[in-house]
């Protein structure tokens, strides 16, 4: 036990006297604390145009349209002015007039209306978006409703107060509101794919290393093997735990100090309830083992650091499938390729913590994944540190997975 | 402690290694282990230090099965093995430390052993920054460090200048006045002969020779005699002696500047200068021939293979 505190310990130093993770850990930090800044910094430098340009309604268009009314009194060209909202609308005499200016770049476009329900669009170029005729178009409408009711006798408004009835409606959640928990689960399992990833690449090529330098050969000769496999992945764990915390208690932080200028507006992210981040916890930790153990034991199996990206290989392309698994069922928490992931170890700790954050789960369930959860990753560790020390002095060629069982389950090993 | 090795057989694959191997030490004594590149000395001390399972024999300790993890065991391995990229005292520390010492007596013992092997100047730097005959100086002191009961080297010598080498030669010699028990391997004759009272030479996986190194040599010469004259060139002596005394003779070889004659079984070395008198040879040199370790060492496993 104190050995295995000895090796963990110097595990943990070698990623915390790394340079490269001081650095790497830093620059996302520092980049959460200027992105969270960036609305601090705005109001402080640049207040003043932005409010000026905001306007009351929020919406305002300095684009230039003109038209012409060929329909004559049967269409009101008033009323189409007042109500357009596209920018400024001028009428035209003719339409060579209105046809170059449209050509000059003065007006953004043109409208020719023929009757009430016609009209033709002048524009410059046709472009794959142009949305030039939209506002107009939703005008002019409007414009052939109004006159429509009045030789009816209907007051209009009194027909949009009707159709527009302005219903209210509240939401009252009695699951979960995936909703709003959308981005933050996002953010964990995103969070979690990356720790994995990266300190999986680094415990294989921690352990391939010690190989390759043959410190092993003196390793295992002054300490049990589990001490140091374990050591080494519980060093690894840390190490990526501790920086992720680091880097999510910066954003906090920095959030925090922000909050007025964000005007609150990412509370919703971190206004994680705290039974989500107990299974965050829980299923994290137990999957970030897990693959740990696995990416451990496959570092073992080659003799050279360079062969180490080809040994991982497999489980990296399983480790990035149970992420899209996860992140697609993130759109439908029922579905049931995310059901069955979230009881298969190799998935669960991801698929399950999507459908505990936000579809519906009873504890049993949850319980139950935890609980073979545990159970494989502590047979992956025991495995793990079979694979090891069988692997550990076996040098030349990348020693083959289907070899190794036949090995380990052999007589004699 | 006497430590006994019984009878191992290891095969890798098809490929058998050891074909029982049986040797035995003791505290205070130095056992020389030798045996050509490949004739399994690496792998016997591998056993012994269970990185490898034999695939039957057995090791024993005062008469009990040895357990690695219950003694202070010194080991260099063959291949020498430590981190390049961490500080010299860092990593002596931490092997140190796995093997039972405390961070405090860990660091004390890593700079005495710093000291002692003249490398404490490089206490701070990192290990891959060191030439490979300082690498191997720290390699020694990492051995050292938890001060072994058992010490166990596998080829000490490789890679170090004469200087070097006598100090680790000093080292050696200090750890057997210690009533240390030291098994080393080596192909360097020199070295063994040197400080071991016991061998064992391996060959093929094969202990071909073993005991205390004196009765070795002892039985190797037993009737044999050397013999140098004065007059007559070596070629001419050898004929002369073959024509004249064969009745008495084994074998004659030509060595270096003498003549080495082996008696048949049941005649002396008395009858045999007597006759030498009689056939007027003019004797520079006459004794009993006593062989070296290298001498041994070719004979025993001198075959190309």
């Amino acid at each position: 036990m104190k050995n295995l505190w000895i090796v963990l310990k110097f595990e943990i130093m070698n990623f915390y006297k790394n340079k490269s993770f001081i650095i790497a850990t830093a620059i996302i930090c520092g980049l959460l604390i200027i992105g969270m800044s960036i609305p601090t910094i705005r109001d402080t430098f640049f207040s003043s145009d932005e409010e000026s340009a905001g306007g009351e309604d929020g919406y305002v268009s300095d684009q230039a349209f003109g038209f012409i009314n060929n329909a004559g009194e049967t269409f009101d060209s008033e009323t189409l002015q007042e109500i357009f909202q596209g920018g400024e609308l001028s009428e035209f005499d003719s339409r060579d007039t209105l046809e170059e200016a449209v050509a000059d770049g003065e007006l953004e476009a043109g409208f020719l209306i023929t009757s009430p329900v016609e009209y033709q669009h002048i524009i410059r170029n046709n472009e794959m978006t142009d949305s030039s005729h939209f506002a107009f178009e939703q005008a002019f409408q409007e414009t052939y409703r109004r006159s429509g009711f009045e030789s009816l006798g209907i007051e209009y408004e009194a027909v949009e107060s009707l159709i527009h009835a302005p219903i209210q409606r509240q939401t009252v959640v009695l699951g979960t509101d995936s909703a709003a928990n959308y981005l933050y689960t996002y953010i964990l399992v995103f969070g979690l794919y990356f720790v994995i990833i990266v300190y999986g690449q680094l415990v294989a090529t921690s352990v391939a290393s010690e190989k390759s330098n043959r410190a092993m050969e003196v390793l295992v000769t002054s300490t049990k093997t589990e001490n140091l496999i374990f050591g080494k992945v519980f060093g690894g764990a840390i190490a990526g735990a501790s920086q992720l915390a680091l880097i999510i208690a910066t954003a906090m932080l920095a959030y925090q100090a922000n909050r007025s200028a964000w005007d609150g507006g990412l509370d919703f992210i971190f206004d994680i309830p705290l039974s989500i981040l107990g299974s965050f916890a829980a299923f994290g930790l137990l999957g970030y083992l897990f693959f740990l153990f696995l990416f451990g034991a496959l570092g073992a199996l080659v003799s050279r650091t360079e062969d180490v990206s080809t040994s991982v290989t497999p489980i990296t392309i399983i480790f990035v499938a149970v992420f899209a698994i996860s992140v697609m069922g993130m759109q439908n928490t029922e579905g049931m390729l995310l059901k069955v992931a979230s009881f298969v170890p190799f998935s669960s700790f991801m698929a399950m913590f999507v459908r505990v954050s936000m579809g519906s789960v009873t504890n049993w369930e949850v319980g139950l994944s935890l609980g073979i959860l545990l159970a494989t990753t502590l047979f992956t560790g025991w495995l793990a540190s079979k694979i090891y020390r069988m692997g550990t002095l076996m040098y030349g060629n990348p020693v083959k997975l289907t070899e190794v069982f036949k090995m380990l389950f052999s007589s004699g090993q | 402690m006497h430590l006994e090795i019984k009878n191992l057989y290891k095969s890798f694959g098809d490929t058998q290694v050891l074909h029982g191997i049986s040797f035995e030490v003791e505290s205070g004594k130095a056992l020389g282990f030798l045996g050509r590149n490949g004739a399994g000395k690496t792998t016997t001390l591998r056993i012994l230090m269970n990185l490898f399972k034999q695939n039957q024999g057995e090791i024993l300790l005062d008469g009990k099965p040895f357990k690695v993890q219950e003694h202070q065991i010194g080991y260099l391995p063959e291949e020498r093995g430590l981190y390049p990229k961490k500080k010299v005292i860092e990593q002596l520390v931490y092997f140190g430390e796995l093997r039972g010492l405390g961070r405090k007596k860990a660091k004390e013992n890593a700079d005495i052993w710093l000291e002692r092997l003249g490398v404490t100047q490089y206490r701070n730097k990192k290990l891959e920054s060191l030439s490979k005959g300082n690498q191997q100086k720290v390699q020694l002191a990492e051995t050292f460090i938890c001060d072994p009961e058992i010490v166990v080297l596998d080829e000490p010598f490789s890679g170090l200048d004469p200087v070097n080498a006598q100090i680790l030669k000093d080292i050696i010699r200090e750890q057997i006045e210690k009533k240390k028990l030291v098994i080393f391997s080596s192909h360097q004759m020199g070295y063994i002969e040197e400080f071991c009272k016991d061998i064992a030479l391996i060959h093929h996986g094969k202990v071909v020779l073993q005991g205390n190194l004196k009765d070795i040599k002892g039985n190797y010469g037993m009737n044999r005699l050397t013999l140098k004259d004065g007059k007559r060139s070596m070629e001419e002596l050898k004929q002369l002696l073959q024509g004249e005394m064969s009745s008495m003779l084994q074998s004659v070889e030509t060595a270096k500047e003498q003549l080495i004659i082996e008696l048949q079984p049941g005649r002396d070395k008395r009858e045999f200068l007597q006759r030498a008198l009689d056939l007027d040879l003019d004797i520079e040199g006459f004794g009993l021939y006593e062989p070296t370790l290298e001498d041994i060492f070719v004979e025993k496993a001198g075959d190309i293979a």
